[in-house]
């Protein structure tokens, strides 16, 4: 056995035998408002954090027009949507991606290492699309979590993420500035 | 009075009587707090919110060996590796180890306090491995050879221009760059360090104990790319970090981006549960998670405090605090600043060289109130100075001064006595500001020529007591205040 291990173990063990007092019993009044509509709220939430909701097949093809290296993550569905990437996630500027689910009450995307395509693709070119179902909003982050359990328990990737809004920073002055390190311009396209 | 004690009250009272530092920090909490008024909107009952999350954290903390043990355990199931520091060194030996075994020649850093804590990147210089801060503003701190300063927001004392200056000085940079060319230069610059790093390191917000996981939030995007480009991931998180379950997050997420800086969750929340799996195109190829102790379990047996260690390290009672407000972070010269750090600090390390923080208060409450967790905070900065009583840190004169006002106190005659006494001392000057601290920045009453319980006996008790204020005059430098509502 490590000593290390053996000892900070012992010296919690030790410490809890006095009790602490305990805290106030929550309440049962809800925490969160009313969600509404999934695909409105998602909308509003989406756009507020400067993600582009693309509409339409017209405004995907334009939207893509826009790139000129593209990866993509090989899913069935990004296939049969955008066609096959041309280019490696390093030097790509634009990463194409599924999703696991969209979270309406944040405009959050919810992803894996397997509905993605790795860790990099969703984070390292500097745009990134999401293609994604209608049938995968959820309304809140708690259904995000139940569906990732249900979807993954016992065998989890080895990375999830939830991607809310395009990478930005205020660290200068509390200045919004879109596009730190990750994705300047995230958008949604919801197929069919 | 200890060396660092003095350091203190000589960097307070510097920051407090600066006026530039003064409205460079006043405009950013100003920023925040209402970013965080209108993040708090979010929640139906955000009050129930944060009952919720003490609840959690509570849970988890007084069971923690139990926590600790699952966590262990499943991270190990993950294909992940757990290392037990005892202290700050044994994290460091640790890290330089499999930097070492590996041939790390750069590390990328994702921001975070526990490695600050620790002294991380001074034992890289040391072993000669480069290690780049990629977090904005800790690349500015790095840059300029200074220590974060405030435990959210590194840079918070600094203004657009000292950052464009030190661009400018360092990468020749246009010397009036805005925030968005600044942002975008230190982007360049680092995307170059991703790609080329052999390691990352990273603290973690959250350990969850049973899926295994580690979580980092950040909203640059910093923290996803240190864990998926290099061949080796490390992350510092101290043992207090454990929450039970996967599904908590779904709580503590948004109440921690909420109290951070007021968004709904931060823009990248990521769970890292062991390196890369087959199966996966990318991420490291190791994964090792330092559970950090250093000082924790001192915290841990101190049942009136333990619940010290729910913190989250959002930052929310540092910029509610009105004493942080006037002097800023650097002045505590402490890892952790403000409210938060004056109750741990003193548990963490010496206790005799930090016994003073806990004074650094006006124990008006602003920090327990804001505490997305509960923490009593100023209710734990009064029992550090009990404790630093108890263990004699106090000074001696005080000691005596405490026990005459205790003997003063006790009997009317001798409460009378004391009170002629100090009214013949202020009236001789005797009260200066060397006796007494508070008049160097105040201007110190004249004594009244009467006691209370004189001026009661005779005239308050059947006259109008109002009246008979009003009619005293009132010297300049009065509070302007009263004057001006008479």
């Amino acid at each position: 056995m490590i000593p290390s291990r053996e000892n900070i173990i012992a010296r919690v063990r030790a410490a809890l035998r006095a009790e602490a007092h305990r805290p106030t019993q929550p309440s049962a009044s809800p925490i969160w408002p009313p969600i509404g509509d999934l695909e409105t709220r998602f909308r509003d939430e989406f756009e507020a954090l400067r993600g582009e909701l693309i509409v339409g097949a017209d405004q995907l093809r334009e939207f893509i027009n826009q790139f000129g290296c593209i990866a993509t993550d090989g899913s069935e569905l990004v296939r049969t949507t955008v066609g096959d990437g041309n280019a490696s996630v390093r030097v790509a500027d634009l990463g194409v991606t599924g999703c696991d689910c969209l979270i309406a009450q944040t405009g959050s995307v919810f992803v894996t290492t397997r509905s993605t395509g790795g860790r990099a693709l969703s984070v390292l070119p500097p745009a990134h699309l999401v293609i994604a179902r209608r049938d995968q909003l959820v309304p809140d982050l708690a259904s995000g979590f139940a569906l990732m359990r249900k979807r993954y328990d016992g065998h989890w990737p080895s990375s999830l993420a939830l991607i809310t809004g395009p990478s930005r920073t205020a660290d200068i002055e509390k200045i919004l500035v879109m596009g730190a390190h990750g994705p300047k311009r995230l958008a949604v396209y919801f197929e069919g | 009075m200890t060396a660092i004690a003095d350091q203190f009250k000589r960097a307070a009272a510097e920051k407090a009587a600066d006026p530039h530092h003064r409205a460079v920090l006043q405009r950013a909490i100003a920023t925040y707090d209402a970013a965080v008024a209108r993040g708090k909107t979010r929640f139906a009952d955000w009050q129930n919110a944060r009952a919720q999350a003490a609840q959690i954290k509570w849970e988890t903390i007084n069971h923690l060996d139990r926590y600790l043990e699952q966590f262990e355990r499943q991270m190990i199931e993950n294909g992940g590796r757990v290392f037990w520091a005892e202290t700050a060194e044994d994290a460091r030996e640790y890290i330089l180890r499999i930097a070492r075994s590996h041939n790390v020649r750069k590390v990328v850093k994702s921001k975070s306090m526990t490695t600050e804590e620790i002294h991380l990147n001074a034992a890289f210089a040391v072993a000669e491995i480069q290690v780049v801060e990629t977090d904005l503003g800790e690349y500015i701190c790095q840059i300029r050879g200074e220590s974060p300063y405030h435990i959210v927001t590194p840079v918070m004392h600094l203004t657009k221009a000292d950052i464009a200056r030190t661009f400018h000085e360092k990468f020749g940079t246009a010397p009036d760059a805005t925030a968005e060319e600044l942002a975008g230069i230190a982007r360049a610059q680092l995307r170059h360090e991703f790609l080329t790093a052999d390691m990352g390191v990273t603290g973690a917000n959250f350990l969850i104990a049973d899926t295994g996981m580690i979580t980092i939030s950040t909203n640059e995007g910093n923290g996803r790319l240190s864990v998926s480009l290099p061949r080796i991931h490390i992350a510092v998180a101290g043992i207090e970090k454990l929450i039970p379950r996967l599904e908590d997050l779904a709580l503590m997420w948004p109440v921690l981006a909420a109290s951070g800086n007021g968004q709904a969750v931060t823009v990248y929340n990521t769970l890292l549960g062991g390196p890369r799996r087959d199966s996966e195109t990318d991420g490291p190829e190791e994964f090792h998670v330092v559970l950090l102790d250093n000082g924790r379990t001192r915290l841990l047996a101190d049942a009136e405090q333990r619940d010290a260690l729910h913190c989250l390290r959002c930052g929310a009672c540092l910029n509610a605090c009105p004493v942080y407000r006037n002097i800023g972070g650097h002045s505590y010269g402490t890892t952790y600043q403000g409210p938060i750090g004056s109750v741990i600090t003193p548990h963490l390390r010496e206790a005799r060289e930090w016994s003073h923080l806990p004074y650094a208060s006006s124990l008006c409450g602003a920090c327990s109130d804001v505490c997305p967790v509960r923490i009593d905070i100023h209710h734990h900065l009064l029992h550090n100075r009990r404790n630093a009583v108890r263990l004699r840190f106090d000074k001696t004169w005080e000691r005596w001064a405490f026990r005459a006002w205790l003997w003063a106190m006790q009997t009317p005659q001798r409460y009378v006595l004391a009170g002629k006494l100090a009214r013949v001392a202020l009236r001789l000057g005797l009260v200066t500001p060397l006796v007494n601290p508070w008049t160097q920045g105040r201007e110190l009453p004249e004594p009244p020529q009467h006691t209370f319980r004189l001026w009661w006996r005779n005239k308050g008790r059947d006259g109008c007591p109002q009246a008979s204020v009003k009619k005293q005059p009132r010297r300049a430098g009065d509070n302007a205040f009263y004057q001006h509502h008479e």
